[in-house]
């Protein structure tokens, strides 16, 4: 389907420009359907995320949302990758729902967003995922290519 | 391989390269030794389409459908080329029978072909609505041309009276102008889009909705291109096959109902 992703985005993108997003959520940037960046924070008080926002970094393929869009953690000054034994500490993050079995189309960078923020509202474990340093300075694939073993579903 | 064969393939040749005149040259001329393929009408339509000759498209579209009535490329370019010439009814005929054809075929363009039913109803809707603008719009003038000739008969006195009349008319005129202008507030205040007509895949107007097992719908060409993918339903992730999909006839009339009196939802 010519222009399924382009034709999508843009209305998810009114959608946000005239609801509002959930709070905590917080579109940076949508200049083009490509990449887009939003700002997400928990909303309780988790210690863990006390006080910090972090900055998601979305990409589409032209199949969105037919493939799952690739969505990174990305580090700034003032944006650090949250801890938590899911998330790698170069911002890679292993969720089944943005891998190719657990995506499916009728998720959006919305619910994407809110299934990250509950995902760091449940987590007290102060740790990286086991053999995050040699993942980190091994790792060569996009994150869509990794073949993430989901072992864990209670984090 | 045949002379007409080989007049073809150098024609589809040209046709890749964006030559739209050559290629169209090279498909007559195939033609010509070969005046009984459908094949070969349709890619000389789909190269006028490119050069935008409406009428030779639908010559051609036509000759097709004489000698293959069930050709789904004839009846899209015809559609595309009835929209482009503004005869709004006989595209969206020819656009509905491209759709059944490709559902029935199984074919990759069915996403491209419901579009082409939904630009049918845009388009042919859009037209309406100027139209009943402008007609609302001369209605309002003519309105209030024959107040102000009624207005100037009335008030032929001059003094209190007439001064009282000239009030009471001029009242007359501003609530006939309130009540056209709150009535085309109220057109622009209802476009909002239901969300029960609107695909959960492709955030379009429905056109072909089709229900799964969870009781959800989905516009068909979408779900088919997920599936195409992931055997899988959307929702519950369950196994899912395209056999196992039903057409949603009542939600199908009720989009399409929808679409009759809001033709600007199609590309909300």
């Amino acid at each position: 389907m010519a222009g399924f992703a382009t034709k999508r985005l843009g209305k998810e993108l009114s959608k946000i420009n005239s609801n509002s997003l959930p709070p905590g959520i917080e579109l940076v940037s949508a200049d083009n359907f490509e990449e887009w960046f939003l700002d997400i924070r928990v909303l309780d008080n988790n210690p863990l995320y006390l006080n910090e926002i972090y900055r998601l970094k979305f990409r589409f393929s032209a199949q969105y949302p037919i493939e799952p869009p690739e969505v990174t953690f990305v580090k700034l000054a003032d944006r650090p990758i949250p801890i938590h034994p899911h998330i790698y500490s170069n911002g890679i993050i292993c969720l089944d729902l943005l891998g190719q079995q657990g995506w499916s189309p009728v998720q959006n960078v919305e619910s994407v967003c809110m299934s990250l923020q509950s995902m760091l509202t449940g987590n007290s474990r102060n740790e990286r995922p086991a053999g995050d340093e040699e993942f980190v300075r091994a790792n060569r694939l996009r994150p869509k290519d990794i073949d993430f073993y989901y072992d864990d579903n209670n984090v | 391989m045949s002379k007409s064969q080989l007049l073809r393939e150098e024609g589809n040749r040209h046709f890749q390269k964006g030559e739209y005149s050559r290629a169209d040259a090279l498909y007559s001329q195939a033609l010509n030794l070969d005046p009984t393929n459908p094949t070969l009408y349709t890619n000389r339509a789909m190269a006028r389409l490119r050069l935008s000759q409406w009428d030779l498209v639908i010559s051609d579209c036509e000759s097709c459908l004489g000698l293959s009535p069930d050709n789904l490329k004839a009846h899209y370019y015809l559609s595309q080329a009835q929209l482009a010439l503004r005869a709004y009814s006989d595209a969206l005929e020819h656009a509905y029978k491209a759709h059944k054809l490709c559902v029935a075929a199984n074919d990759k363009s069915l996403g491209n072909i419901t579009a082409q039913v939904l630009k049918c109803k845009k388009e042919k809707w859009d037209y309406e609505e100027k139209r009943r603008r402008r007609e609302t719009a001369d209605l309002e003038e003519e309105v209030l041309m024959l107040l102000r000739k009624e207005k100037k008969e009335a008030v032929v006195l001059s003094g209190e009276e007439a001064e009282e009349l000239t009030r009471e008319w001029e009242e007359k005129l501003r609530r006939v102008r309130e009540v056209f202008e709150k009535a085309r507030e109220k057109e622009e205040r209802r476009r909002e889009v239901p969300d029960w007509a609107v695909d959960d895949i492709t955030f379009g107007f429905m056109v072909d909705p089709v229900i799964t097992k969870t009781g959800k719908s989905y516009e068909r060409a979408a779900i088919l291109e997920h599936l195409r993918r992931s055997q899988t339903d959307p929702l519950t992730r369950e196994p899912l096959q395209a056999s196992e999909l039903r057409p949603n006839l009542d939600l199908k009339q009720a989009c399409s109902d929808f679409l009759e009196e809001n033709g600007w939802a199609a590309d909300w």
